[in-house]
């Protein structure tokens, strides 16, 4: 093929070399130093008005330092094989009161989406959700252990209880943002609302809100080990007892126990939902590993 | 004011760039790259600045050799390269005067950039950049707000805030129309003939090489297969560039006729 | 199955179903096994219905009294209320500007080297795997009963939650502007304060909304561990059997978090 002579462009604009245009005027915003001042006012009102004494502070690093020393060098062996025990409590506490919250959830966050609830709903579950977010878990643990007793049954409510706001709403958060596509097409072969639902919406949207449980079990995992604080069971009350008597080698085994176990919880739950989310192919709502489940 | 001495450019995974190339571009040149995909045409022009590194040989920018410099070193030499992106590599968020600014960074002092207070002068390089490329108008606007083409025009002027001595293009027209790719390239020769600038330009239109290169450097599997002005490259020359007969994705013009 | 599809002279043969992946099943039993043994009465909480219905019948006193809330004690209320938002404001402001350096030293794109990245990232891990009332009860024992263990607690926890947003956010930035800056000249600082700052900026501030709004959840609770704040009152009042106190707190902890948490999602979403 012969490669064509460039024609001459004229290009949309008259040209000139000299500046042509002339220099706007550089724009007041008064937003970003307004907010920095008024954060600076509300620090120094908090700072001054909290009766802290600044000798105190200076003095944190050295006690800090202290007590560090005593709680991991070294950590006190003997208080392992309890503190392991506490920590597979608390873990069973988060495992159950996670999958109460993902199931009580689920229908919730479904109600709560604009695109699948309905009219009324939404408003209203929305609403729900957003009251049982506002506890937090140890004021439920707390309440939970005045009304059925001390021990972890309490505490997996409370973790139950806790989680259904949050999962609620990231469900409901996923539900909308689904593509129209898929609902479209199971209703317009007659299905019926469950049917739409299992075909139209839970395919694209659960991969991602079971991404969503496995990052709320990381959270009630570390939630989990603190109500037993309250006697709510785990490894929280053992703690809070090590510090009280200041027997702080023991409680450095327990923190030691307790951050291996949370970094490692945090470890698998991210590959997996990693997987979860890539899939074996590269489409952002990867249908691979429930597709193989759901299809008859 | 560019040269290479014998350089061959590896990447990892053994894939050669650049296989021995050596050649001198004087100042005030205007070059133009051409050559296929993975010809090593864009590592040729990322070498000059060091944003590749030559596994063998030496390139030197005005007597500074850039493949053993230093960190040091080597952002001085590249604050004397201004660069243009096929990408545009705006910061979107920002203004575009902030965004022109950045080709001061190297003169000017640390903690004036990390408050974001750039002294007077430096502002009126930036401004005058964006007035030589007419669109000083939207000196305030942010930069997400512009078209492909004003988007490269604030690259061009980023470029030239550097008061640079050398000007690489790399492919940066290849996301931009016809009528715009042409109003780029006339701002990148009008800059080479009025202020004297070393220009190397990066293309795979033909069309586009021909019409606005002095000079045309051909690459194919990382060798120099022509060198020579652009009068003298006509279709066999291409193809014997390319290896393969010619098509029309290969030239601007057919694209604008679709 | 139609039957009259004209059958097709050269068609394909049709591929065996894939088998279910033996990994999904294996996950699956896994999961239903270990449900069953965290749920179970002998090595786990004890989750069944007789139980819980036992439970509620012990607690029935007590559900009657935090029923019937302690309405006059409110005025007791307002200054330690007021000590958990001081807590809560000085640990974010301190906690959210200390995350971002953190944020840009745990990033890929943002880290000034290889070791700095490692270390950084193996710190930030360990600071996030620890929950924000276990650094309550350990600052409690480092300052002693009162509002500077729950700061300095708080500080901690800020910097985990945003600290580790923001450095997500940091890495997945366009790195386009990057390579310009670094094409002009600029040293690895003016780098970062032009080119990832500004694309960060709005998510940072919505992530530091975000702490703020789970600061002042947690400050309402460190005072139970003596780390200052409502929390405290709670404590006292639980102690004391008093659950007509503790069902005043309930509510009105109830009401603020609503409260905080709806203006804090109405300006979150006008930042991003």
């Amino acid at each position: 093929m012969t490669i064509p002579q460039t024609p001459t462009h004229t290009p949309p604009r008259v040209r000139t070399t000299t500046a042509s245009a002339t220099r706007p005027e550089r724009p007041r915003r008064y937003g970003p130093l307004g907010l920095a001042l008024t954060l600076l006012a509300a620090g120094l009102w908090a700072a001054w008005t909290s009766g802290i004494d600044l000798a105190a502070v200076l003095r944190g690093p050295q006690a800090f330092v202290r007590i560090l020393a005593l709680m991991f060098l070294p950590p006190d062996a003997s208080a392992i094989p309890g503190a392991l025990s506490g920590m597979v409590e608390s873990l069973q506490i988060a495992w159950i009161g996670t999958i109460i919250g993902a199931l009580i959830s689920l229908p919730l966050g479904l109600l709560a989406a604009k695109n699948v609830g309905g009219r009324i709903s939404p408003t209203v579950s929305r609403q729900v959700l957003n009251l049982l977010r506002s506890l937090p878990e140890l004021v439920l643990a707390i309440l939970f252990v005045s009304m059925i007793g001390l021990g972890p049954l309490a505490g997996t409510l409370a973790i139950g209880l806790g989680s259904i706001g949050t999962l609620g709403k990231l469900t409901a958060e996923v539900v909308e943002g689904i593509d129209r596509g898929p609902i479209e097409a199971s209703e317009a072969v007659g299905g019926g609302r469950f049917q739409v639902l299992r075909w139209g919406v839970l395919p694209q949207a659960m991969p991602e809100i079971i991404a969503f449980w496995l990052y709320r079990f990381e959270i009630n995992v570390r939630a989990s080990a603190i109500l037993g604080l309250v006697g709510a069971g785990g490894i929280g009350g053992m703690l809070a007892n090590f510090l009280s008597y200041r027997r702080y080698g023991s409680a450095g085994t327990a923190i030691l126990i307790v951050i291996a176990t949370t970094i490692a919880i945090d470890i698998a739950s991210s590959r997996i939902r990693r997987r979860i989310i890539t899939g074996k192919s590269a489409t952002k709502h990867s249908l691979e590993p429930l597709a193989q489940v759901v299809t008859p | 004011m560019i040269r290479f001495d014998n350089v061959t450019l590896d990447y990892a995974g053994g894939v050669r760039a650049l296989d021995d190339v050596s050649l001198d571009i004087d100042a005030g040149e205007l070059v133009v790259v051409v050559g296929l995909s993975g010809a090593g045409k864009s590592s040729l022009v990322r070498a000059i600045n060091g944003l590749v590194r030559p596994s063998a040989g030496t390139i030197e920018v005005d007597g500074r050799e850039v493949g053993s410099a230093s960190p040091a070193e080597l952002r001085e030499i590249r604050s004397d390269i201004g660069m243009i992106f096929q990408g545009f590599n705006l910061v979107k968020r920002t203004s575009v005067l902030n965004n022109v600014l950045m080709g001061r960074l190297h003169v000017v002092p640390r903690w004036r950039t990390l408050l974001g207070m750039y002294p007077a002068a430096d502002v009126e390089v930036a401004m005058q950049a964006l007035e030589r490329v007419e669109i000083v108008d939207k000196a305030y606007v942010r930069a997400s707000n512009l078209s492909g083409g004003q988007q490269q025009r604030v690259g061009i002027a980023r470029a030239l805030a550097q008061e640079p001595k050398v000007i690489l293009a790399d492919e940066p027209v290849a996301s931009l129309d016809p009528p715009t790719s042409h109003v780029v390239m006339r701002d990148l020769q009008q800059i080479n003939r009025e202020l004297g600038i070393t220009t190397v330009v990066n293309l795979h239109f033909l069309d586009l090489a021909r019409a606005y290169g002095d000079r045309i450097i051909g690459l194919r599997a990382g060798r120099i297969v022509f060198d020579g002005p652009g009068s003298e490259a006509d279709e066999q020359v291409f193809e014997d560039i390319y290896g393969r007969s010619l098509t029309a994705d290969d030239v601007l013009q057919a694209k604008a006729e679709l | 199955m139609s039957a009259t599809d004209a059958p097709v002279q050269s068609s394909p043969t049709r591929p065996a179903k894939p088998p279910v992946s033996w990994k999904l099943l294996a996950g699956g039993a896994l999961f239903v096994l270990i449900s069953w043994w965290a749920g179970s009465g002998r090595f786990g909480v004890g989750f069944s219905a007789p139980e819980l219905l036992s439970g509620f019948e012990r607690g029935q006193r007590i559900l009657e009294d935090l029923l019937n809330p302690r309405w006059q004690a409110w005025r007791g209320l307002i200054g330690p209320f007021i000590e958990t938002l001081r807590i809560a404001v000085l640990a974010a402001l301190i906690g959210c500007s200390a995350a971002f350096g953190m944020a840009l030293l745990t990033s890929r794109v943002s880290a000034p080297g290889l070791r700095s990245f490692l270390a950084g990232k193996a710190v930030l891990n360990v600071v996030r795997s620890i929950p924000d009332l276990l650094y309550a009860m350990v600052f409690v024992a480092v300052f002693s009963i009162g509002p500077l263990a729950g700061i300095v607690a708080l500080i901690l926890f800020n910097i985990g939650v945003v600290g580790k947003l923001t450095s997500e956010t940091i890495d997945g930035i366009d790195t386009g502007p990057l390579e310009a800056a670094q094409a002009a000249g600029a040293s690895h600082t003016q780098v970062i304060r032009t080119s990832v700052v500004p694309s960060v900026l709005p998510n940072y501030v919505a992530y530091s909304l975000y702490a703020f709004e789970l600061n002042l959840r947690a400050s309402l609770v460190v005072g139970f561990v003596g780390a200052g704040g409502i929390g405290q009152v709670l404590f006292v009042a639980l102690n004391g059997f008093r659950y007509d106190v503790v069902s005043l707190i309930v509510i009105c902890i109830f009401v603020i978090v609503f409260l905080v948490e709806s203006v804090s999602i109405a300006l979150r979403r006008r930042l991003v």
